[in-house]
């Protein structure tokens, strides 16, 4: 068992004390930078699952009333086109209600009875989902309506990737800002105490102790002031955690995916609050031999 | 008590030894001018001078707590004053210090304090627990050992001192003072341990002003005047 002993004073300086609180926050704030990532992570894995191997044929609907045969037609060739490749699973053409219904939290529930040009839409699942295939619906398509537009949701999920790429850059610069504050004002606080202590040190130095005797001295005072913060930071980010989830839970999920933080989310979650007690640790430990290598 | 004469690994080399030192406090006058010294293992001195003269600065070269602005001081044959920092704690742990103000630790323990060296020496706890036990019943504080220094009498707070001072069976005691705050009894009492410690091995500077107190004694006297040394047999 590690000894966490220490020879110092436990309390005593100021400059100590706001240690716990400072980890504190950043544990908090590491847990909810953290939690966001794995949500968007997650929220954007479902969707990708659900979405390979599916496209949707867009028909753009008609200039006007007369030409509602000719867009009838056009879906007629288009399903008859898609059918004939072989790989389709299923064709679903949506009707005028379930587009009605999707629209509805955009634009309003009596969006059916207007009279904006709605565009049909066709459903089709893959049997098979290679890129190469998509393109050869596509050319298939093009050939019966040109201007349909055959939407493979790439696109779309190429921004939301690059979207999830910065969320998850920014959430590690936030990460990288608040342990740099966190080592600076653990740096500061040492010095603080190294100042405060002096007298204690030099006793320690005049009966024979090593640098890294007072440096261990220190390391585990600040080690113990940190955790402190860290079971804090830990418990307050868990809690509001849980909270959030519970909100979410009694909000209408319309377009919400349901969303659950797996157990290997939960199991790193403690490792944000150890990793900062020990940079806390580590960088006391480096300050106080860096000030005692310039005493005699 | 159960101390023990060490084993001397520089046979030869004398316990203090100062060459040309010279002492001066940032751009002030030289309070120590041009030492030289060189005592033997198993010396015992007396450091006498009026206050102010520089004993405690004298001492001060002699426990590290700072390099002299000229010369050079020599412990146990190694020249400290060019020593690399990473080789003084091992001379330090020679060394056993009773400062004039004691510099207990006020957080610890009598016990805690006076079992500070050995623990800094990474002693093992069973063994520092009979050592320091042994070594404060000696000095008559065996009730004392849980009391914190704050509510010690200054001659209680001296034993601590003193104890933690030759725990660790040091080959030279340096000590400023000591009997400064005590009665003549136990002034008298820790004059004995000196001799005690020294008939064992250790090399003892005594420093004070306490013309008393040096007249009951014959050991040779080292006296400082106007920052130079005077050997007086
Ligand atoms: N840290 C210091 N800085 C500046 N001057 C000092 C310091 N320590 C001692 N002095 C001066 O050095 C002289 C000798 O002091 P000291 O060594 O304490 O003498 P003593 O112990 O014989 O009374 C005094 O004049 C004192 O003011
Ligand atoms: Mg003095």
């Amino acid at each position: 068992m590690i000894d966490l002993r220490s020879e110092l004073p436990l309390g005593g300086d100021s400059a100590t004390a706001y240690i716990p609180w400072l980890v504190a926050i950043m544990v908090f704030l590491g847990t909810l930078a953290v939690s966001g990532v794995n949500t968007f992570d997650s929220i954007l894995q479902g969707w990708s699952r659900s979405m390979t191997g599916t496209l949707t044929v867009q028909i753009p609907s008609a200039a006007s009333e007369t030409s509602l045969s000719e867009t009838t037609a056009q879906i007629e060739r288009v399903v008859r086109a898609l059918n004939a490749t072989q790989i389709v699973d299923s064709v679903t053409v949506l009707s005028k209600s379930e587009l009605n219904n999707l629209l509805a939290p955009w634009l309003g529930d009596d969006i059916g009875d207007s009279d904006i040009p709605l565009p049909t839409l066709i459903d089709v699942t893959l049997t098979d989902e290679a890129p190469q295939t998509v393109e050869k619906l596509r050319t298939a398509i093009a050939e019966v309506v040109p201007n349909a537009v055959v939407d493979d949701h790439r696109r779309w999920f190429g921004h939301l990737i690059e979207l999830t790429e910065g969320f998850r850059l920014l959430a590690l610069c936030v990460a990288c800002v608040v342990a740099i504050a966190l080592a600076l004002t653990v740096v500061y606080a040492t010095r603080a105490s190294l100042a405060e202590f002096k007298d204690i040190i030099a006793v320690f130095h005049f009966i024979g102790a090593q640098d890294m005797y007072v440096a261990t001295q220190f390391a585990k005072r600040t080690f113990l002031a940190a955790f402190k913060g860290s079971i804090g930071g830990f418990a307050s980010g868990t809690v509001t955690l849980l909270l959030i989830r519970w909100l979410a839970q009694n909000v209408e999920s319309g377009f919400l995916p349901d969303v659950s933080l797996g157990l290997s989310f939960w199991l790193t979650l403690p490792f944000i609050g150890i990793l900062a007690a020990l940079l806390a640790m580590v960088t006391a430990y480096i300050t106080v031999l860096g000030t005692l290598r310039t005493m005699m | 008590m159960t101390l023990s004469r060490k084993e001397k690994p520089d046979e030869e080399a004398p316990a203090v030894q100062l060459d040309s030192v010279a002492l001066r406090y940032e751009q002030g006058p030289f309070i120590l001018k041009d030492l030289n010294l060189v005592l033997p293992a198993d010396s015992i001195r007396f450091l006498t001078g009026p206050s102010g003269a520089g004993k405690t600065s004298l001492l001060s070269l002699l426990y590290l707590a700072q390099r002299p602005s000229l010369g050079a001081v020599k412990l146990f044959g190694t020249d400290v004053t060019a020593a690399n920092r990473g080789r003084l704690p091992a001379i330090r742990r020679k060394l056993g210090v009773i400062f004039q103000d004691f510099r207990l630790l006020d957080h610890l323990s009598t016990f805690d304090n006076v079992a500070l060296p050995l623990r800094i020496a990474g002693i093992a706890e069973t063994e520092i627990k009979e050592n320091v036990t042994e070594l404060l019943s000696w000095v008559g504080l065996e009730d004392l050992m849980e009391t914190r220094p704050a509510v010690l009498s200054g001659g209680q707070k001296q034993r601590v001192a003193i104890a933690r001072a030759v725990v660790n069976r040091p080959q030279l005691i340096l000590a400023d003072e000591p009997t400064g705050n005590v009665d003549d009894e136990i002034g008298m009492r820790l004059m004995q341990l000196f001799i005690e410690l020294n008939r064992l091995g250790a090399c003892i500077i005594i420093a004070t002003h306490n013309e008393h107190l040096v007249s009951r004694f014959d050991f040779p006297r080292l006296s400082l005047a106007d920052g130079c040394l005077e050997e007086q047999a």
